[in-house]
């Protein structure tokens, strides 16, 4: 009997080869001919280019090409408009100015790219960047966001009168009138700062244009392999079937691997075609710092209005969000702030104006999270200070407010990052609440525990945030699913893979269907060859998107199967079983064909197909949802603030998830596991720290910390499941989940921890120097300094 | 970023002086320098190879002394640029008499970094630099009184500690900077110094401190 896989902790398939070094990843294509790449980047946040000399380089020994914006002629273009403004809201301002292949007037950040070398090695081709002489002139730089709009701001874009980029006001109900109701209003002032998505693997290509076969082979490390395909078909004036993109096994995308289109990926393949010759370039460490996007640099001025028994009449955000020096990914990000500022609550009265503004800075786009933890963070945050302020415990006050499981689909009235309605498709909010209150055990620590360390002198806090998250947003997937004549199955869909485990949790889908082992499901993802229609892999979407259209096509050939092995075995389908790769009489075992015995029939070298039916074991489908779906959690922990060195040490940490369908909850688990370390990371760990020039100075793993295993404690994982009504699977993302409540909840314990310091924790990341500030802020503040 | 500081010299004002503003000894005292010539009148230019932990690359820079009012106070501005960055700062320098033979060296800058070389080390060049300036200025002020004889400058006066010899303590980093700096010094002293760069020599051997420390003192 055919095990059930759905559901089960399945090792992972693609592991054996990851572990031993067998893997295919971009760095490790080696073409004979091979040129490599090195871009030559501003040192200047914003300056004008008088003039760019790279004759120097040109002469150097070994160097094949050097090209600025001038030699590039028609081909230097803006990149295209990744995601549109929202079209169905009125009163949107998007001015759009999307990043260039090479600067041809004025650079915009450091880092943006100026000239880019072609020669045999990287070595000689940085050598050769040493050789280029441009003649800048430095103009002022708009750095902190909240001055970007001030009248005297030096403007970034010509042709526009500001640094706005884009407003987006979104209003249900009437927070004002809720506010006169109100019996307390807390406002405040929240400040997130920038940060890093510092995959283990940085970004990088291979192009090579074949000329006599007329092909183009792009190796990337791309999260969006199709889309990536389409538009360089496009820009280089070839057809999509003249253009290969192979996104292979790439060490982790978290988000900057979904934006497309930046100078190295649209300048290798255009650069190969004109020296007809394989090109690589690897991005390093530190170029990581100044050519990959970031996220998360907004300042909100909010608010929240309630009844003096802790219940939320409304709440007013009105935030500044960063996209720095351009802003290819639309308004993306202040619409998921937008739609996660309500948190997890019943929120009737809600007021939310985002103005996006330009900055001097490295272009923003999603990382993991994606805007949401921001949302969060706001509104948890002021929910905590309103409990405080009424005396309501922390648990309480979230129980008080939560959205109703009887009030599901929730309709939140604007619109999401996906321009539908924010409808909220199921959920249970206070089972998840519970389980981690109950596992973290908050009441005896609360009880006891705390009350007896506080005594000890030790500063120790308990801290529980709720959040949701939406995912699993459309268009749309798709996969093609194969018997092949070994009976084994393979399955081809179009999402790149960055370590979500899709070999195994989509491969157990396609056994389950099919009666084989998990073992013997070969998946092929993110090769444009072997399937060319979808979108990507973000928002959390592929558990969602993804695996129910394998799920619909591996339903599809199950049937085929059926149908076939009925006619060979003279036997009505329901009398038939699919277990263990044969199809069988159930009543007598020996009755039975194989899979590739079927694969083979279907596939007939003589004979006559029967007019009406298609060849082989095979079915094609897709599944677009109607909106995305809702995941949700709680998470809770309990910290230890060092006093005299600020360290934080975490004691205990419980996350509790609810992502409808969990297909494999060890998958899950290590999905949660990334997450909350990078929430930590957010917390406490990674900020990219900017001048006022502009200039990043911490630009190295030396200075940008990035939390390690010492860092992040166990993890302790509860689930519930409340299946999405809007998918056969009942899945709902779990990718971004983990991050998405950590600073709120981190913020929120470590206030508990030094409760006799009354602080306030409104800004994230923090660090053992910023919250030893904040400690003496409050204390002076309390004149006992 | 601001650098400003003062430094007791005992020695007389005109004596030290003398000491600071000797063209000749540039070359000698910036680790790193490939050439340091005069192109006109308290104008000079340069090329030096820096190495401050992952980032290389030579700089082309340029120095010029101006508002000179000797023995007292003159105003230096330099402009260097390179693969790995550009560093622009106009520091004052000033001598004042302190009537019994001693003479009060303050200074003050403002140094501003871009590019690579401000993306590992500029955050921490600040506290590290002035510890370093200091070290410098009081072997500089040893050379007051025990003026070693005149030695070929140093091949080797690359500050970049050995790969995969990361310090991962304070103290020790600091000794590694301590001695660089002595080395230097040792090597090439003319009984004439130039302080200015004898500090922009211990703010560079900072810098590349300053990234090793990095993983312990960047939280902030």
């Amino acid at each position: 009997m055919t095990e059930r896989y759905v559901g089960q902790r399945i090792t992972r398939n693609e592991d054996p080869r990851l572990l031993t070094g067998q893997a295919l990843f971009v760095d490790d294509m080696d073409i004979p001919g091979m040129l490599h790449a090195a871009f030559l980047r501003s040192d200047y946040a914003h300056a004008r280019i008088n003039s760019i000399d790279v004759s120097a380089a040109r002469k150097r020994p070994g160097v094949v090409a050097v090209y600025t914006a001038e030699d590039l002629g028609d081909y230097w273009r803006p990149g295209p408009l990744l995601v549109p403004a929202p079209h169905s809201v009125e009163n949107v301002i998007f001015n759009q100015r999307t990043q260039v292949p090479l600067v041809k007037d004025k650079a915009k950040y450091v880092g943006e790219a100026i000239a880019v070398v072609f020669a045999v090695s990287r070595y000689v081709a940085e050598d050769a960047l040493e050789d280029i002489w441009v003649d800048y002139e430095p103009l002022a730089p708009v750095v902190d966001i909240e001055r970007a709009l001030d009248s005297d701001a030096p403007l970034i874009h010509e042709g526009l009168d500001s640094n706005l980029c884009a407003h987006l006001a979104q209003e249900k109900g009437d927070y004002e009138a809720a506010c006169r109701e109100a019996d307390l209003v807390i406002s405040r002032r929240i400040a997130i700062d920038r940060g890093a998505a510092a995959a283990m693997e940085n970004r990088g290509l291979v192009a090579n244009w074949d000329d006599k076969s007329q092909q183009l082979t792009l190796w990337d490390t791309t999260q969006a392999p199709i889309p990536v395909r389409n538009g360089l078909a496009g820009m280089l004036g070839l057809s999509e079937h003249q253009v290969r993109v192979i996104a292979p096994f790439v060490g982790g995308g978290f988000g900057p691997k979904i934006m497309m289109f930046l100078p190295e990926e649209v300048l290798l393949p255009w650069a190969s075609m004109k020296l007809k010759r394989p090109i690589k370039w690897i991005e390093d460490r530190q170029e990581n710092f100044y050519a990959t996007t970031q996220e998360r640099g907004q300042v909100h001025q909010a608010e929240m209005a309630l009844t003096s028994d802790g219940r939320i009449l409304g709440i007013k955000d009105v935030f500044v969000h960063d996209t720095g020096a351009y802003d290819p990914y639309g308004m993306t990000l202040p619409l998921n702030t937008q739609s996660h500022a309500m948190g997890a609550y019943d929120v009737p009265n809600y007021l939310t104006d985002a103005k996006v503004v330009f900055t001097n800075k490295m272009i923003v786009t999603p990382v993991r999270g994606a805007g949401r933890p921001q949302g969060i963070f706001v509104a948890e945050r002021l929910l905590d200070l309103a409990a405080r302020k009424l005396g309501i415990d922390r648990i309480e006050i979230r129980k008080r407010n939560f959205i109703s499981p009887d009030d599901f689909p929730h309709n939140h009235k604007i619109i999401d990052q996906a321009f539908s309605p924010l409808v909220l498709d199921s959920g249970n909010y206070r089972l998840a609440l519970e389980q981690a209150a109950e596992r973290i055990g908050w009441q005896e620590f609360i009880g006891e525990e705390q009350p007896r360390l506080v005594a000890e002198g030790k500063h120790v806090g308990i801290g529980i945030a709720s959040f949701i998250e939406t995912t699993g947003i459309g268009p749309y997937e798709g996969a093609r699913i194969t018997v092949e004549a070994s009976g084994k199955i393979s399955v081809a869909t179009g999402v790149g893979t960055q370590g979500q485990g899709h070999f195994t949790s989509f491969a157990q889908i396609v056994a389950d269907q099919l009666g084989v082992s998990v073992r013997d499901v070969h998946l092929v993802t993110g090769d444009t060859a072997a399937f060319h229609w979808g979108t990507g892999t973000f928002a959390s979407r592929g558990a969602v998107v993804a695996a129910n259209a394998i799920y619909a096509a591996a339903k599809t050939v199950r049937a085929k199967i059926f149908d076939l092995a009925s006619k060979t075995l003279e036997t009505p389908k329901e009398k038939l079983e699919l277990v263990d790769g044969h199809v069988r009489v159930a009543d007598i075992p020996d009755q039975a064909i194989t899979l590739g015995e079927l694969a083979v029939l279907a596939n007939p070298m003589r004979g006559a197909v029967e007019p009406g039916s298609e060849p082989g074991l095979e079915a094609t489908d897709y599944f677009g949802p109607r909106y995305g779906a809702t995941a949700s959690g709680t998470h809770a922990m309990i910290l230890e603030v060092d006093s005299d060195t600020m360290m934080v040490e975490i004691k205990r940490y419980v996350a509790v998830e609810d992502c409808g369908t969990v297909l494999n909850p060890l998958i899950v688990d290590g999905q949660i596991h990334g997450g909350v370390a990078l929430g930590i990371a957010n917390s406490y760990y990674e900020k990219l720290v900017f001048d006022e020039a502009g200039q990043l100075l911490n630009a190295s793993l030396a200075d940008y910390l990035i939390p390690s295993a010492l860092e992040i404690p166990r993890i302790e994982i509860g689930h519930e499941e409340t299946l999405s009504p809007l998918n056969p699977l009942g899945t709902k993302g779990a990718g971004e989940a983990g991050t998405i409540p950590v600073p709120a909840l981190f913020a929120q314990a470590l206030e508990d921890a030094l409760a006799d310091y009354d602080l306030e924790i409104l800004e994230m990341p923090l660090s053992p120097n910023r919250l030893f500030e904040l400690m003496q802020e409050a204390r002076m503040e309390r004149g006992d300094a | 970023m601001k650098l400003e500081g003062e430094y007791l010299f005992d020695g007389p004002r005109d004596k030290v002086w003398d000491l600071v503003r000797d063209p000749n000894v540039l070359v000698k005292v910036l680790p790193g320098t490939q050439s340091m010539t005069l192109v006109g009148e308290n104008v000079y230019e340069g090329k030096m190879n820096v190495r401050i932990g992952p980032v290389a690359g030579v700089f082309a820079g340029r120095l010029v002394v101006s508002d000179e009012v000797p023995p007292e106070s003159c105003t230096l501005s330099v402009k260097g640029r390179g693969a790995p960055g550009f560093i622009n700062g106009v520091g004052q320098v000033q001598l004042v008499d302190q009537g019994d033979g001693a003479t009060l060296l303050k200074y003050q800058g403002d140094l501003q970094i871009g590019g690579k070389l401000a993306g590992v080390g500029q955050r921490l060049m600040d506290s590290v630099s002035k510890s370093m300036i200091r070290q410098g200025l009081a072997s500089l002020n040893r050379s007051l009184h025990a003026p070693p004889a005149d030695q070929p400058a140093a091949p080797a006066a690359q500050p970049a500690p050995s790969a995969g010899a990361a310090p991962s303590e304070t103290a020790f980093a600091a000794a590694v900077a301590r001695d660089v700096v002595k080395d230097v010094a040792d090597d090439i002293f003319a009984p004439e110094y130039r302080t200015a760069w004898m500090a922009a020599a211990v703010a560079i051997v900072g810098m590349v401190i300053g990234f090793w420390l990095g993983r312990m003192s960047s939280a902030d």
